[in-house]
């Protein structure tokens, strides 16, 4: 009973703030509203009992990846974005495909009940989890992070581009 | 899990003497720091109020209370209101899952003819014994940047968001080289829960079979703990690392615009945030409330002596951070941003490396 209480009203926080993001037209206050909504989604993995993913959560989305968003907006000082001239038939079209995605979606998780909790006791403290993913998972685990190097060094180039050779080092 | 009404009543007894240690934090610390840094420059410091001047802080905080609250016009309202908070929320809850003195089993006893603690109740001095205990306090410290970066923001001011900016590149920087130096102490461990942390630490290093060393974790990783220590200097906005504030370069940085109360939340979870990674640091490399030499009975004398010793290693912690800030002058920004990256990154691997090392050699 106590849990279920638990659960709606973070539910009800995290689909309000979520809402928040993309309704929001200020930039500084939707990537807060996103830090609340993934506070709000930590709590829901405590109540499946899964305090290390709750703990990963915040630290890894709100903690480490919404600071570097929100440090971002603040230097280049993004203010109200002014409204662009949009046609009728670019907005109907764009309510159209969105409505259409989500009932694709919501269809499917119906039909195929994607939803559904695994069978046998949830085990998901950290040494389980670096069991499985230093065991089980290690290729795909390996391939992720030689795909994130990949993105480091590409993002490294990019950002090296048009610059002056010898140029002081940030 | 049950709990009954004295299982309830225990945890607002814990909750009350944790929060009113947090809160009396600030006003001594203040008197420390003002009397300190005098004693440093050869001055007298505060001494008109009360003994010693230890009355000065609650004039302080009487002045804050009095003083008008101003919003700028062109602030943004509701962050700005919300800031202060968000910076004092990360503060306050850390503290929770730090154990601060030796479990002990209270006796049975009566009291106006009610028997309490029927058969003998443990008593364990932590509000939340939860099993990722160091990694809820790792994630609510990173929220703590939240307070500070908004504050800059909302206050629509170029100063205070210079501010903010420094202040959430800073911690994002120092951040990893904190987490990293204490997964050495993890390693050693084998648990996130702190209260193993410290029953970890409780025996003894023999060395060259004469001396007895305590067994805490700053003598085979020194490394890291002077890696953690320089991390929270930064992560706490503490000199020599105070860029988000900066009154030689920012007017006074992110609280530019602040006055009144909102400004003394500030103030407030500055200090409680350096007392929670002072009792972080006390729990992961200095034995936590260990005392060396010495074998705590499990009774309520051996409860006190233990929380005794825990304030005393807290206290000294805190004070090597008013005597550094005192001592040592602030850095230049990219020169911080360059060691955070280019020196104690790297360290913070190394000393991983090493620990590791340790462990399969079994010297520890």
């Amino acid at each position: 009973m106590f849990d279920l209480i638990v659960f709606f009203f973070f539910a009800a926080i995290a689909v309000i703030f979520a809402l928040m993001v993309i309704l929001h037209r200020n930039p500084v206050v939707g990537a807060l509203a996103l830090v609340a909504s993934f506070f709000a989604l930590a709590v829901m993995y405590v109540l499946l009992d899964a305090p290390f993913m709750a703990a990963l959560q915040v630290i890894v989305y709100a903690g480490a990846i919404m600071v570097l968003f929100v440090f971002v907006i603040m230097l280049l000082n993004l203010q109200h974005q002014k409204e662009e001239r949009t046609r009728p038939i670019q907005q109907f079209l764009g309510f159209v495909s969105s409505a259409a995605f989500a009932i694709a979606l919501v269809y499917y998780i119906i039909k195929f009940s994607v939803v559904r909790a695994a069978s046998g006791p949830f085990v998901s403290d950290a040494r389980a989890i670096g069991h499985s993913l230093f065991e089980s998972y290690i290729l795909p685990f390996e391939m992720v992070s030689i795909l994130l190097l990949a993105a480091i060094v590409g993002a490294l180039i990019l950002s090296q581009r048009g610059q002056s050779k010898g140029a002081e080092q940030p | 899990m049950s709990f009954d009404a004295t299982d309830i009543t225990l945890s607002i007894l814990k909750i009350a003497i944790v929060l009113g240690g947090m809160l009396s934090v600030t006003p001594l610390m203040v008197w420390v720091e003002r009397r300190g840094s005098a004693l440093i420059q050869d001055r007298v410091g505060p001494n008109r109020v009360g003994p010693f001047g230890l009355l000065q802080s609650l004039a302080d905080a009487g002045k804050f209370i009095l003083k008008e609250d101003i919003i700028p016009a062109k602030a943004h309202k509701v962050l700005y209101t919300l800031a202060p908070m968000f910076g004092l929320i990360p503060a306050l809850t850390t503290i929770a899952v730090i154990p601060w003195g030796r479990s002990f089993v209270l006796p049975e006893t009566t009291v106006f003819g009610r028997r309490l603690f029927e058969g003998g109740r443990l008593f364990e001095p932590i509000i939340a014994d939860v099993s990722v205990g160091i990694l809820l306090i790792f994630a609510l410290a990173s929220l703590s940047v939240y307070g500070l970066a908004t504050a800059g923001w909302a206050s629509n001011n170029k100063f205070a968001l210079f501010g903010g900016i420094r202040a959430s590149a800073q911690m994002i920087s120092y951040e990893l080289s904190l987490t990293l130096s204490a997964i050495g102490v993890l390693m050693v461990s084998g648990s996130l829960r702190l209260v193993d942390v410290v029953h970890r630490q409780a025996g003894y290093f023999v060395l060259f079979d004469a001396i007895k060393l305590p067994a805490w974790n700053i003598f085979p990783m020194f490394l890291g703990f002077i890696i953690f220590l320089t991390a929270a200097f930064a992560e706490t906005n503490r000199l020599p690392f105070d860029f988000a504030e900066a009154e030689a370069e920012l007017v006074a940085g992110y609280h530019t615009e602040y006055s009144s109360m909102k400004f003394a939340m500030f103030f407030m979870s500055e200090y409680m945030a350096m007392a929670t990674i002072s009792s972080l640091m006390v729990t992961l490399f200095l034995g936590g409330w260990d005392i060396p030499w010495y074998n705590e009975p499990p009774t309520l004398l051996g409860f006190l002596f233990s929380a005794g010793a825990f304030v005393a290693k807290v206290s000294i912690i805190l004070f090597i951070f008013v005597w550094v800030r005192w001592t040592i002058p602030r850095m230049k920004y990219d020169l911080l941003m360059r060691i955070g990256w280019k020196v104690f990154l790297p360290l913070a691997i190394f000393n991983i490396m090493l620990v590791a090392f340790f462990i399969a050699k079994r010297w520890i």
